[in-house]
């Protein structure tokens, strides 16, 4: 070992001690985590191999004397020794070559990223979580989710509080408005597919009619007319649609909201286009939940 | 040799290189362009009065606002349906994009507003909206659309690049007049749906006003 060795290593250990001494000023424990501590030994191995490499060169530089068989050209009087490859720099060609091989015709074909994979991934991962999350979602939750839902979905229609912006969407703080009841009793409906079919147009006229509409408007609510007995046979005596083989007249029940956000529906006020698809079976109980709520 | 021209010669240097880039480049890219450019299936081009809607679209300048290009994020897909294709774009001339999202985008628009809505929030938008910055766009109840140079434009894409009008669009007056009762018919259909008198009124005298044509490239956007 020469003088030169021990000044590098002597240099490699005042780096390696002022690093130290830096780090450790910084409050880190470096043997308290692992990768601190894989981080100092590598740091550390540099600064050694980088000492007794550049040693080794100096000395080279300094005793060697040429030998060999020179090439046979040379640039401007500067000639070159015949050496072999060095085999570590010619295996890492021949690494490299062989990889090309594999990502041009293996890797980047079979494994390429694209977005839409990217995408149909990140759905499927949220969509799983989502359901075994909100498998057996509380009434709260449920509540939440239908108000953040609603004011995304239905909001731009029915207005942020559900009132349907005075008579432009379906007021949601009540069932039907008399107006609504009169428009069916006249035209009929037969948009949802209920078990019970089609209501034919003019189940009632005159009197009748206007009496129908406002007990089923004012919520079912104070005497019966005699005339809701054509009703009642569908709808049933209490209005609520028989267990969904008809339109329930005083709830917004599971099988309207069903109905409805799969079909759309057309009245007097307007149309309302079809939401099918756009929300999963927990998100549309959420939204039953919600719209509840609103006219409670 | 050869390349000891080249060295000398900078110029057609860099000419050789960019051949040879662009050669690479369009290995790359135009199969996979060609294959994405073409028409979805059961895409059909956009009728008379649609396109009509889509010039007053142009006219008013909603693409400052909004964006027609639902991209493949989750939080998109959620508001606004399902990513769009490029093969859906191809009977778009020019396309619709747009860059900025003061408001929503309207690539899908059809599938979740009605023409009922649209006549609502056209003529005041914050009433519909509360805190909504889109102003009101009353003139479009009473200008009228320019379905005659819609028309054209149909012709004149048809003949220009194929695409797929019936064999009833032709480039004379005769052939105007005889489309011209569908587009009224359609237009009808959309009035129907819509509470204003004025606009049921004039839609029964033959006149089209710019939002039924509107509506009807709104309804379109699916």
């Amino acid at each position: 070992m020469n003088a030169l060795t021990i000044k590098a290593l002597a240099f490699a250990a005042i780096l390696i001690i002022a690093t130290i001494a830096v780090v450790t000023s910084l409050d880190i424990d470096i043997m308290g985590d692992f990768v601190y501590a894989v981080t100092m030994g590598g740091a550390i191995a540099i600064a050694v191999i980088t000492a007794f490499v550049t040693t080794k060169y100096i000395n080279q530089m300094k005793t060697d004397t040429p030998s060999g068989d020179l090439a046979d050209e040379n640039w401007d009087g500067i000639g070159e020794y015949e050496n072999e490859l060095p085999s570590g720099w010619a295996y890492a060609f021949l690494a490299t070559f062989l990889w090309s091989m594999w990502y041009g015709f293996l890797g980047y074909p079979t494994n390429a990223y694209s977005q839409i994979g990217e995408y149909n991934e990140e759905v499927l991962a949220y969509n799983e979580k989502f359901e075994s999350l909100h498998k057996n979602a509380d009434a709260a939750t449920l509540l939440e989710m239908g108000e953040s839902i609603y004011l995304v979905q239905c909001a731009p229609c029915h207005g942020n509080t559900g009132d349907g912006l005075s008579g432009k969407a379906q007021d949601f703080t009540g069932r039907m408005t008399k107006e609504q009841v009169l428009y069916v009793i006249n035209n009929g409906s037969n948009q949802l597919g209920y078990p019970m079919g089609m209501m034919p147009p003019g189940m009632a006229a005159g009197k009748d009619a206007e009496d129908i509409a406002t007990y089923v408007a004012g919520g079912m609510q104070g005497e019966k007319p005699a005339s809701f007995a054509a009703c009642a046979s569908c709808h049933g005596e209490d209005g609520k649609g028989m267990n969904g083989m008809a339109p329930n007249l005083a709830q917004y029940d599971d099988t309207l909201m069903t109905l409805v956000l799969e079909k759309g529906k057309k009245g007097v006020i307007g149309t309302m286009p079809s939401f099918k698809d756009r929300l999963t079976p927990v998100q549309q109980k959420a939204m039953t939940v919600y719209i509840q709520s609103l006219s409670n | 040799m050869f390349f000891h021209w080249l060295e000398k010669n900078p110029f057609f240097f860099a000419a050789g290189i960019s051949i040879v880039i662009s050669f690479a480049g369009l290995l790359e890219i135009v199969p996979n362009f060609a294959e994405a450019a073409r028409p979805l299936v059961d895409l059909k081009p956009r009728t008379v009065l649609q396109l009509a809607g889509k010039n007053v679209y142009k006219k008013d300048n909603c693409i400052s606002c909004h964006s027609q290009m639902i991209r493949p994020f989750k939080s998109e897909t959620d508001r606004y349906g399902a990513y769009s294709l490029s093969g859906e774009y191809v009977y778009d001339r020019p396309f619709l994009w747009g860059s900025k999202r003061t408001g929503p985008d309207l690539h899908r628009v059809g599938n979740y507003r009605t023409t009922d809505w649209h006549e609502n929030h056209m003529w005041d938008p914050p009433a519909i909206v509360p805190g909504s910055i889109m102003p009101a766009y009353k003139h479009q109840f009473t200008n009228l659309a320019d379905i005659e140079t819609a028309y054209a434009e149909a012709v004149t894409v048809k003949n220009a690049f194929n695409t797929p009008y019936g064999p009833e669009f032709k480039g004379t007056r005769a052939a105007w007049e005889a489309h011209k009762p569908k587009v009224l018919e359609e237009a009808k259909r959309i009035a129907d749906d819509m509470k204003n008198k004025d606009i049921k009124e004039a839609v029964a005298r033959g006149e089209v006003p710019e939002v039924v044509a509107l509506i009807a490239y709104l309804n379109s956007l699916k």
